[in-house]
């Protein structure tokens, strides 16, 4: 298992999820993981500053993955926007515009070569999961886990492509390696709406509550997700959600990494109170 | 090995199972297949299709809930991509009316298609003779969306269609406003960027369920994305669509480099809106949030390294 990775939290992991980031860094040492966060990183426009500026966001992000390369290392991050972001860039920049984009990265005296990949702690941890198993202490064999990808882990496939978009595999061998039961999920690989919360909020509560009630109808404990855009989504809009359907059904929301956190059997009890559902 | 398929006779809805023998299909196309239970099976059974070679667009249909292209889906690919299942459910395009069988209604996409002027308004510069000329650059950059058939694969999956489509478009109307607008000959991008704008463009969520479905790997996503950058360019900035996509670059460009949730909230809804019921107070309330981040946000090292390099960035961008 590749053990050092320059962190990328990505902002949403240093405020509305503190937890995530606290979750991720309390599992890595006990997985052997070392997680360098990154001097300067900067937002990589979260799927929302292209649609102002294209240039200015991949000039942004070339200079993320310069400060990777820099500490000779590859990128991880549990966000999948920022993945997204991320990984699209660095296919831009190594498909033909690597040698425009530095003639502004030397502005700050930064050069992109291309060296360090961009990966997800989801298919790390999915790539390792016999690993991982060994080190389960508390395996969470009582527990009925709903698994939601959120879009920006598996699509659009020709920037991400770690596995297939239409039928993935990786969370269900991730949470079946914590001892967790994996129940059938209508809604597993469909869209939390985060992105359009604002816009379009009328459909993105019907996604959000459709989500939920799929994950209750297939009698799940509670439903995580690898990326904490979804989570915040289906966390503190579900009440909101469930009254606009007229649902009574509830659901606790939580992250990849404090679900691993908890059949490691680390004391959560500093990052699991943010669960508020 | 089975095929459960959804069938609709005009009135009800029910689902078939045919039973083949692997070795009969494994060899042919999605469409192969069903022309095979056709033929042998079921003459009833109802879908379209025409020239079997990905160009008329007419036979998308969804396998285990994913669309596809029928006559470019090799039966091989699904084996692998569903791991050698013994089962496929076979439905209609979804988010369109079932007519027949796999038979979709297409004339309320069509009606949306209209909406943004489908047809090319040439420059003045046209001329019967001389016709309205471009050079290979020019050509390249809206070749790709030219390929877009209308088999309405994108729209199936759209997660925003199937949420409520009363205020948007199919994926593959925005791609054909981007081809219009950024064609350049093209009188006036803003006759069909506008018509974008107006219905819909900024409701997107950003699923991208078009651009990973496309046959003809056209991405409606980034061409969204194209026309609201475009639409903003242009002055067409209101709404609270633009201003979030606005604060975003506001915070990576003019203030600290990253992104401050208090103040995203602020900026998108207004500071009314906001305080009143909008997504500040419920990051608050939920305890996501503490309210003196609104002062909060050091700037990251290296910011003003960053801006020069993005002001150096426009300024070779206008040259």
């Amino acid at each position: 298992m590749q053990k050092e990775f320059a962190f990328f939290p990505g902002c949403v992991l240093t405020q509305a999820a503190i937890e995530a980031k606290m979750s991720i860094e309390a599992i890595a040492p006990v997985l052997g993981i070392t997680l360098k966060e990154m001097k300067g990183w900067s937002c990589c426009g979260a799927s929302q500053a292209q649609d102002v500026d294209p240039l200015a966001t991949l000039v942004a992000n070339a200079r993320n993955l310069a400060l990777a390369e820099q500490m000779k290392l590859p990128v991880l991050t549990t966000c999948s926007t920022c993945l997204l972001m991320l990984r699209r860039a660095k296919a831009e920049l190594d498909n033909g515009k690597k040698e425009n984009i530095n003639t502004f990265l030397a502005r700050g005296n930064m050069h992109y070569q291309g060296t360090s990949e961009v990966t997800s702690l989801l298919w790390l941890l999915a790539q390792n999961a016999e690993e991982i198993k060994a080190k389960v202490k508390k395996p969470l064999s009582k527990l009925k886990v709903a698994v939601f990808y959120g879009c920006h882990s598996i699509r659009p496939h020709k920037d991400l492509g770690f596995e297939s978009s239409t039928n993935p595999t990786s969370f269900e061998t991730v949470v079946r390696a914590l001892g967790a039961e994996v129940v059938p999920f209508t809604k597993r690989l469909d869209c939390c709406g985060f992105h359009a919360v604002y816009p379009a909020e009328k459909s993105v509560m019907k996604m959000t509550s459709g989500i939920v009630n799929s994950a209750a109808e297939s009698k799940a404990d509670c439903v995580v997700m690898p990326c904490p855009l979804c989570q915040m989504q289906l966390d503190i809009y579900q009440d909101d959600a469930q009254e606009t359907t007229k649902s009574k059904a509830r659901l606790p929301v939580i992250h990849l990494a404090q679900l691993v956190g908890l059949a490691l059997g680390i004391d959560a009890r500093n990052w699991v109170w943010i669960i508020t559902s | 090995m089975k095929f459960i398929i959804d069938r609709f006779d005009g009135k009800k809805n029910y689902q078939q199972t045919y039973t083949v023998e692997r070795k009969d299909i494994e060899a042919l196309t999605l469409l192969g297949t069903l022309l095979f239970i056709k033929q042998h099976q079921d003459l009833t059974l109802n879908f379209t299709a025409s020239c079997r070679m990905a160009i008329c667009g007419a036979c998308g249909v969804r396998v285990n809930g994913h669309a596809y292209l029928g006559c470019d889906t090799k039966m091989t690919e699904l084996f692998e991509e569903y791991k050698d299942a013994e089962t496929f459910r076979i439905s209609p395009l979804a988010n369109y009316t079932v007519l027949s069988d796999l038979v979709v209604d297409w004339e309320p996409a069509i009606e949306n298609l209209r909406k943004i002027k489908p047809g090319l308004v040439a420059k003045d510069e046209f001329s019967e003779k001389e016709g309205c000329r471009q050079n290979q650059e020019q050509y390249d950059r809206i070749v790709g969306q030219w390929d877009c058939i209308l088999c309405g694969v994108c729209a199936s999956e759209c997660n925003k269609l199937t949420a409520d489509h009363s205020d948007y478009m199919e994926p593959f109307v925005f791609t054909h406003a981007w081809k219009l607008a950024n064609d350049s000959r093209s009188k006036d991008p803003m006759i069909h960027t506008k018509a974008a704008v107006t219905n819909g463009l900024w409701n997107c969520v950003h699923c991208h369920e078009c651009t990973n479905r496309c046959p003809k790997h056209i991405s409606g996503a980034e061409d969204i994305a194209g026309l609201r950058a475009l639409a903003m360019r242009k002055g067409l900035n209101s709404g609270v669509g633009p201003a979030h996509a606005k604060s975003f670059y506001t915070d990576l460009v003019e203030d600290s480099g990253r992104l401050n949730e208090i103040r995203l909230a602020l900026r998108t809804e207004g500071m009314g809106t906001a305080l009143r019921a909008g997504t500040a107070i419920t990051l608050m309330s939920a305890g996501k949030m503490n309210p003196l981040e609104i002062f909060g946000g050091h700037e990251i090292e290296g910011h003003k390294d960053l801006v020069k390099m993005i002001e150096a960035a426009h300024a070779a961008h206008k040259e």
